[in-house]
Parts: structure tokens; sequence; C-alpha cells
């Protein structure tokens, strides 16, 4: 018995010491001392960000002495290695992440009274100031910004015998069929409702049939147009048959993109990454871009997105994340970056200095009046997830549109 | 006086220490303070951005158990684990038999199993996601240019393949560590039994059965528990041809786990903790089962 | 070698007995081995052929619909542009002294645990056995928020140290397992002979008992290499500079969701692969071995 109770002594005391030796150093992380900053990137490519960013460091530790701390992170994992930081009360500085309102509700970041030059937010186009704004605060500084249209394969079309894309929902049925009909595995349209950005995809055509997700700060997430929509995308896959296979299980990138990159889908909803992987890689594609067709007869709505560099409130770095914001907002940095990576401008300024790009033109027409998500509730958040993780199955062969928009409404409002 | 063979001497709990301490310090100091941690988390209360609100008491727990996709979730990781477990070790039983022969290439026989080992498994998992694809696959279109089929098949997307095909990448990775495993143990076992037991004139499958198996029992033990352990956490097989399709539908446990934290609406990662502590108490008793019944078995045999 | 020699002599011993219907296999074996062989090296390779050749492709052919095994153009493009990648060469370098690092103190850690426990009984035995298998059965996603805030505490976040201490942790359980297993195996009148002979206990585990148990030392170095050397969310989230990144964080960013690389995805994880090749080439033939090498007769 007691060489027992002197075993379980040394292993205790082995325990003991281990936590002991963990928890000693501050376990505040939410100090600083000014002379460093850390700074996390997603990694929107392997050949851009990190070029971009290696040089803004270099650029913000010469004017400022404060050292930047710089961690890119694929989009994959951002998400988890967030949390992580967050949940070790060791948020990074300055966070580049694709939401910032549950952030704000939390109370973890600094608004733009605090951190942002007048003059910059008084450049950034006025819809992505809104969808920034939390209870009448901007928080949601917007990085980049991308906008999305329909992308047809002019050959394809003329195949077919469509002479100009479809500006209705019936004729784009229509148009979607003749393709189908060439047979050899071409595909009418592809459908990406898979878990990747299925909201997107549900946004763009939502928006054009009159709904929104919400309106006049309630949720219409199961109102009649929207389900209308729904039914929309469900018979495309399943009563008209004009889309790809198992549009709910086929995300962008490995699925509706490559089949539009390969010649072998007639339209599909693209953004300027697109464009110039067909450009610089698939030269033999040959397509062109319209505006998305309407349901209800309205004007085209154009369905954008932009992601945020949000700024953690810690004691002691305001002065560094004024000075960061001061940098990146400058012309010559933001735009060079949004360029480099091929996305659209946030600031009315940038909008000029694209101007001159002619492949651009389309999306920049419309960026002003752009529709967007509503990322300023931080409900969004979790019904974003909720339409990524399982819009898909409603668009089955069993699927239920309208219990699935209902079900989502009931969870949207359960949390209000 | 005769001596058992393998009777062991008895020693000090220091002399013990002294010989064990690295190990423990390594084992205790690295693995045990994040455990705590997940236990801690598991009863707590997070917001959506992973930011700590108060204690949770057991709702993470109640919340987790009473989720309607959990019962799917559980039966899938059962027949990923058994399936996966037994083929893979049936195979590698064989497998290794052959590996321990003498043939002209034996090496590079022996370098070719090492390779889906060695690729890592991110790696291979999307390699097989892209053979699988409906349209980019070349499974497919090597069925259709044989004509086995006529249709391409939905791999991977459709509910009556998806876990199959997981099942078979899974089996398919873990054949060579096995296999190397077993041909280890293979060594271990002394030529002369062989040589005495086909001078007694037995049948290479008699002499498998009643030598070899009985001498691989404890190689065959570490083999089933490991991988049984590792099968049950293995994250990236399924995450990967999982990725496109919607729903939990053929989540195992591990990849629910991930999802409650990181892709659900809850996005809570409390709820997640709970679901790991789930998870580690499941697989004990798992293999607590498992080793309960094997030394049943092996006790009644001696009786 | 008895294994060698084994087989053949036990063969021609039942052939003896058994009449000619022996000697038909006996011949037929030396070709017939040797196909099976070839079966299963393509039965194990041929999905990294299919990697071979789409790193052997440009990108946009990767995605084809409908694919082809052959490139329909050959390109060394993706290679060229992988080997020549400093950053690549980096995570090459961080990837090896992980990996070595971790497998040295497994192997160093684990070998006098595992003779002690195989030898000896003492109390706490069966707690220190079942404590190693436990720790195992904790998935590492589950455990990265706690490695996380327990290395930032100890100053140690985003160094080799961290990554080496955490990979190393992970696989003792593995090695203990199995050399114990072999320790177990080797007869007592080995070490008493040895210590007849005037060995410390330290000595006998050296020279008697390692060489006896190298099958294991070789399957436990296999393991504990290939899992540090394909670690992922470990890695992840404890190395935050891009310099001290490993190989498997590094090539995820091939492909994002805006640009993607696929052919350079397929050339980086190739050569991976030869590292790990090699060194298994290197040690493979220790397989073999234990007991019946001669030991105490």
């Amino acid at each position: 018995m007691k060489k027992s109770l002197r075993w379980g002594a040394i292993v205790a005391a082995a325990t003991v010491t281990t936590l002991a030796l963990a928890a000693c150093g501050s376990s505040g992380g939410s100090s600083t001392d000014g002379k460093s900053i850390k700074v996390v990137i997603a990694e929107y490519s392997k050949d851009h960000t990190k070029k971009f960013w290696d040089e803004f460091k270099k650029t913000y530790e010469k004017q400022t002495g404060v050292e930047l701390k710089l961690q890119v992170i694929s989009w994959n994992d951002i998400d988890q290695q967030t949390s992580t930081m967050v949940q070790n009360n060791n948020a990074p500085d300055i966070l580049n992440l694709n939401a910032y309102a549950s952030y704000a509700a939390d109370g973890l970041l600094y608004d733009s009274s605090e951190v942002l030059p007048a003059a910059t937010k008084a450049d950034i186009i006025p819809a992505f100031v809104k969808s920034g704004t939390y209870k009448g605060k901007f928080y949601g500084f917007p990085d980049l910004s991308s906008a999305r249209a329909l992308f047809y394969n002019t050959e394809l079309f003329s195949k077919a015998g469509i002479d100009a894309a479809p500006t209705t929902w019936d004729e784009f049925v229509t148009d979607a069929k003749k393709v189908e009909a060439l047979g050899d595995g071409n595909v009418g349209y592809a459908l990406p409702l898979g878990p990747e950005e299925a909201q997107a995809e549900f946004a763009i055509w939502l928006f054009n049939n009159g709904g929104d997700f919400k309106e006049d700060g309630k949720w219409t997430l199961n109102s009649a147009a929207n389900v209308k929509t729904l039914e929309f995308l469900r018979d495309l896959n399943v009563k008209d048959k004009v889309t790809q296979n198992n549009p709910g299980s086929t995300n962008r990138t490995d699925g509706a993109f490559s089949l539009f990159e390969q010649g072998k889908a007639g339209m599909v909803v693209g953004f300027s990454p697109l464009q110039g992987a067909l450009d610089s890689d698939h030269p033999d594609v040959k397509y062109a871009i319209a505006p998305m067709p309407s349901g209800d007869g309205a004007e085209p709505q154009t369905y954008g997105v932009t992601d945020y560099l949000m700024a953690f409130k810690k004691d002691g770095n305001k002065d560094a994340v004024k000075s960061f914001y001061k940098l990146y907002y400058q012309a010559d940095q933001i735009n060079k970056w949004i360029k480099s990576e091929g996305f659209l401008p946030v600031t009315t300024s940038g909008l000029k200095e694209f101007a001159d790009d002619p492949k651009l033109k389309v999306y920049l027409d419309t960026l002003p009046n752009i529709h967007l998500t509503p990322t300023d509730d931080p409900e969004w958040d979790k019904v974003k997830l909720t339409i990524q993780q399982n819009i898909g199955l409603a668009v089955g062969d069993n699927g239920d549109p309208k219990k699935f928009l209902d079900d989502l409404q009931a969870q949207a409002e359960a949390n209000k | 006086m005769r001596r058992r063979r393998r009777e062991r001497g008895t020693a000090s709990p220091v002399e013990a220490l002294l010989w064990l301490g690295p190990a423990l310090v390594l084992i205790i100091g690295v693995v045990l303070y994040p455990a705590i941690t997940l236990v801690a988390t598991s009863f707590s209360s997070y917001s959506i951005t992973g930011l700590r609100k108060g204690d949770a008491g057991i709702t993470n727990y109640t919340t987790f158990l009473t989720s309607p996709d959990l019962p799917k979730v559980v039966g899938n990781t059962a027949i990923w684990v058994a399936a996966v477990v037994v083929i893979t070790i049936i195979l590698s039983l064989g497998l290794a038999q052959f590996l321990s022969k003498e043939f002209f290439g034996r090496r590079f026989v022996r370098w070719a199993v090492i390779v889906p080992w060695a690729a890592a498994l991110v790696i291979s998992s999307q390699l097989f996601r892209l053979i699988l694809d409906y349209y980019h696959g070349i499974l497919n279109q090597a069925l259709l240019t044989l004509h086995v089929i006529s249709k391409p098949i939905d791999w991977l997307g459709d509910p009556h393949f998806t876990l199959p095909s997981m099942i078979a990448v899974g089996i398919f990775v873990t054949i060579p560590f096995t296999a190397y495993l077993f041909v280890a143990g293979l060594n271990g076992i002394p030529g002369d039994v062989y040589e005495a037991a086909r001078i007694d004139g037995g049948s290479p499958w008699q002499i498998y059965r009643a030598i070899t198996l009985p001498l691989l029992r404890p190689t065959l033990l570490i083999a089933v528990v490991l991988n049984m352990i590792y099968v049950f956490n293995s994250f990236p097989v399924i995450w990967i041809l999982n990725g496109s399709n919607p729903g939990f539908g053929n989540d195992t446990l591990i990849t629910y786990m991930y999802k409650l934290a990181f892709r659900s609406a809850q996005h809570d990662v409390g709820l997640s903790a709970a679901a790991g502590v789930f998870n580690v108490l499941l697989i004990l008793i798992a293999v607590a089962v498992y080793l309960r019944f094997v030394n049943w078995r092996e006790g009644s045999k001696n009786a | 070698m008895s294994t060698l020699t084994e087989p053949t002599l036990a063969a021609r011993n039942t052939a003896l007995l058994k009449g000619r219907r022996r000697t038909g296999w006996k011949a037929a074996r030396r070709w017939v081995m040797p196909l099976g062989g070839l079966g299963v090296i393509l039965f194990f390779i041929w999905p990294y052929l299919v990697m071979l050749f789409d790193a052997l492709r440009p990108s946009g052919e990767v995605l084809a619909t409908p694919p082809t095994f052959f490139p329909k153009t050959w390109t060394m493009d993706a290679f060229a542009h992988v080997v020549t990648d400093p950053a690549f060469h980096n995570w090459l370098r961080s990837s090896l002294v992980v990996a070595v690092a971790a497998t040295i103190i497994v192997i160093v850690v684990a070998i006098p645990a595992a003779y002690f426990t195989a030898r000896f009984s003492f109390r706490g035995r069966m707690l220190f056995l079942g404590l190693v298998v436990v720790t195992q059965m904790f998935a590492p996603t589950s455990l990265v928020v706690g490695l996380y805030r327990e290395f930032y505490d100890l100053g140690l976040i985003n160094t080799y140290a961290a990554l080496i201490l955490t990979d190393a942790a992970f696989n003792i359980a593995f090695a203990l397992w199995i050399l114990q297993g072999f320790f177990s195996a080797i007869p007592k009148d080995i070490e008493e002979a040895a210590a007849l002979d005037g060995c410390s206990r330290v000595g006998t585990l050296f020279r008697v008992m390692l060489p006896l148990t190298l099958p294991g030392i070789v399957t436990a170095i296999t393991f504990t290499f290939i899992a540090a050397w394909n670690e992922y969310v470990v890695a992840l989230t404890l190395i935050q500079d891009d310099a001290l990144k490993p190989l498997t964080v590094g090539i995820s960013s091939y492909v994002t969701a805006y640009e993607q690389n696929w052919s350079q995805l397929f050339a980086a994880s190739l050569i991976a692969i030869v590292p790990v090749v090699i060194l298994f080439a290197l040690i493979e033939k220790h397989l073999v071995g234990g007991l019946t090498a001669g030991a105490v007769k």
C-alpha cells in the first residue's frame, strides 16, 4: 500500500509541476507594450499575398519603428486559428477575416473613430461602410472586394443557337436546356451549392428575385420570394435538369468553376479571379460576362463581397494600429495589393484608379450600388454557416426548400 | 528449479522513475495540460468568436448528446472503424507473409508498400478526391472506357457510395503501417519453430493457424488497438472526401466535432470540446472492451 | 539469415517426404513471386502515378473533363517551379529538423522505458502503460488549443522546440508498446548469460538486447519519422513564421479558393515523399533479424 501511495504521489507531483509551469507567464495577453503588433492575413494566393505583406511589413517597420509580426494563414484554417488565439486571450492586433460583427458584438474591436483616418472613411465606398457598421459604429474595415456576374461560354452559346445572354429566368432555363441538348457532357448551368460558399450563390439569385435576407431590420429568410428562388434552384437540378450532377455537393473551385474552365458549362456565376484563371490557364475557352438574369423583371442586382481588416482592442496598441491603417489605405499600398490579387477596390478613389482596366469595367460600374449580405448582424455569421452546411440538401431530389427556409428563419429569430 | 521464461524481476518505484522518467515527463507535460484544457473548455460557455463567456455546467454535454445528427454520426463511426480495422488487419496479415518471403525484387515491393504511408494523409486524401470525382476523376473515366459502367458514378456525393469510398481509401492508407507491424512481428518468431512444424508434416495453412497466428498474438493486439484509435481519430480522409457534401450524413465523430466548432450554426468550441471528451471516453471504452474480450478468451484457453 | 534457408530447407524436407508434388511449386515460385510482387507494387503506387502525371501536366489540365491518365501536354514547369522556390527549401528544412529530432528523442526515451517495463514489475506498471495508451486517444484537433496555450506560456510558441516536443510526446506510446513487446519476447536466459559474462544492466541493454529488438526499433523509427513528417494541425497552430513552417503546412498554400496550382501541389507532395522512402530504404533490411540472429546458440 505504501508503495502505491508513493507512486501516486509522484505522478500527482509531476502533474502539479506541469500545470504550475504552464500557468506561469502572463495569461493576460490583452496588453502589449506598443513595440510590436501581430498581423494575421488570410492567404488569397500563394504568389501574391505574402509578397505584398512582406514588403508592407518592411515599409511599416521603417516608418514607425514598431515590429510587425506577420502570419499568413490559409482560408481553410484561419477560422480555427483565430478561434484558438481568441480562446487563449491572445488575439492578433490586426485580423483579416470574412466576418467582423460577432467580434464587434463581443466588444473586442476598435471602431473607426479610434483608429481610422477620417479621410479614409470618407473615401470608402458608402455601401461598404454601411455593411461594416455595427450598432452605429464602423468596425469592419474592408480590405478588398469582389463582385459576381454571369459568365457564359460564347462558343457553346453559338453552337446552341443562342445569340444573347438571358435577361429573365425563363430565358435562362431555355438557354440552359439548349446547351444541355448539345450533349457530349456539356452542362447548361454549373450550380455550386456545396458547403464552401453556398450562401454566395444563393444570395445572387435571391437578390434578383426581389428578395433579401433582411429587410427593415427584420429577417425575411423565408419570404415568399426567397422560397420561390430556392424552389427555382431546386427545379434547375431536379425538374429541368440543366445543372451538373449533384449541385448540393459541388463547390466552386474544383466543381463549378473547373467545369466552366474546361469549356463544359454553358454558364456559371463567376468573379474576377475566375477571369484571371481563364485568361492565364485556359485561353481556349471563349467567354463573355453579362449581368444576372432577373426573376421579377426588376433591374439586375449585383452581389458583392468584402473581407475585413479589423483591429483588436488592446492596451497600448492604438497608435501602432492607427499607423497601420494610415499606411494600408494609402492608394499605392491597398490598390497595389488588390491589383495583384485580381480583386476590386473598396475606395471611391480606387474606383477611378481601376477604371482604365477594360476587363473590370463590368464590375466597377455596379460597385457603388452593390448588394451585400447582412454582415453587420452577428446573427448572420450563424445563418451563413447554416446555409453553407445545409442548403445543398434542400436542392436535392428529396429537398424541401420551404422547410429549409422556415427552419432557417426560426433559427435566426430564436437568437434575437 | 524450473523458471518460467517470462518471469519479471521486481524493482522499486524510484528506479522505475529513473528509467521511465523522461517518457513520463514528455507525455504528461505535453499531453496532460491540453487534455485538462479540453475538459475545462467543455464546461464553459463560449461566444462564436471563441471568447469565453462563463461557466456552462453540463449544458454542452446535454446539447451534444441530444443533437439529432448524433445517432447517424455514431453509426457512421462504428462502421468506419470496424470495416477499416478488420479488413486492413486481414489484408495486412497476408501482405506481411508475402513481404517476409525471399524473392527477387522484394526490396522494391517493400519500398512501394511504404509509399502510401510516407505520403501525408492530407495529400493522399486530396488525390483520391480527384480520382473519385464525378467529372474529373480517372476512376469513372477508366470504368466508362472499359464499359464496366455506362454512366459515371458519384463516388463521393451519392450517399450509397460515400462511406464505402471513404472506407476503401482508409484501408488503402492503413495497410502499409499494419503490414510492417506484422513483418516486424513475424521476424520475432524463431525459425526453429517452423522447422519443427514442417518436419511434423503440416500444410502451410495449418502451420499458419496453429503456430504463426498464436505467436503473432501480441503484435495482433497492438495492431488492432492502435488501429482502432488511429482510425477512430482519423480526420483528413473523411474531411476531404466528404468535403463537398452538405449536412452531417457522412461525418464520423471526429469531423462532426470539428464541424460543431467551426462549420455549424452553433460554431461553439465549448460544444465541440464536450464532443471531444465524449470521443475519448468512447474510444477508451471500446478499447477496454476489446482488451477484456481478448484476455477473457486467452484466459479460458489456458484454463 | 536462417529465414533465407528456412523455407527452402523445409520445402526440400517435405518434398522428400511427400514426393514430387512440391517441386513444381518450388520451380514456379521463382517467377510467380516476383510477378505477385509487381502486382503489389502497382496496387500501392498507382494513385501516386496519377499524382506524378498530374505534376507533369499544366495545372489547367489536372481538372480536365474527361481526364486522361497520361498528360496531353508534358511539362516540367511544376517541378522546376517547386524545386527553385526558396519557400519550399525552407519548408523542407523545417520538416527534416523536426522529424529527425522528434525521432531521436522518441527512440532515446522509449528504449529504456520499454526495456524496464518489459522486464520488471513495479507498482504502477499497469498504470503507466494505461496512461501511455490513453494519451494516444486524444485527437490532436482537440488538443491544439491547450497546446497553444501551454507553449505560449512557456515562451516556445513559433519555435522548432515546441513542435519537436509535441511530435515526440504524441509518438512515444507506439514506440513504447512495440519495443516493450519485443523486449518481452527475449528469453531470460540471454540476459542471464550476459550477466554471467559480467555485463551491467545498462550494458546488457545495449550490447545484447538492442540488436535482438532491431525490427521493433526500425518500425518505431519509421513510424515516428513519418508521423512527425506528416503532422499538420499542431504545426499549423504552433508555427507562425513562414520560414519555420514544415512541408505539410507550406504545401497547402498551392491551392486556395482564388488561385489553384494543382500541378505544383502534386509536384511538391511527390518531392516530400522522397526523404521518407530514402530513410526507409536505408533501414528496412533490419526489419529482418531478431531471435534468429544466432543469439543464444
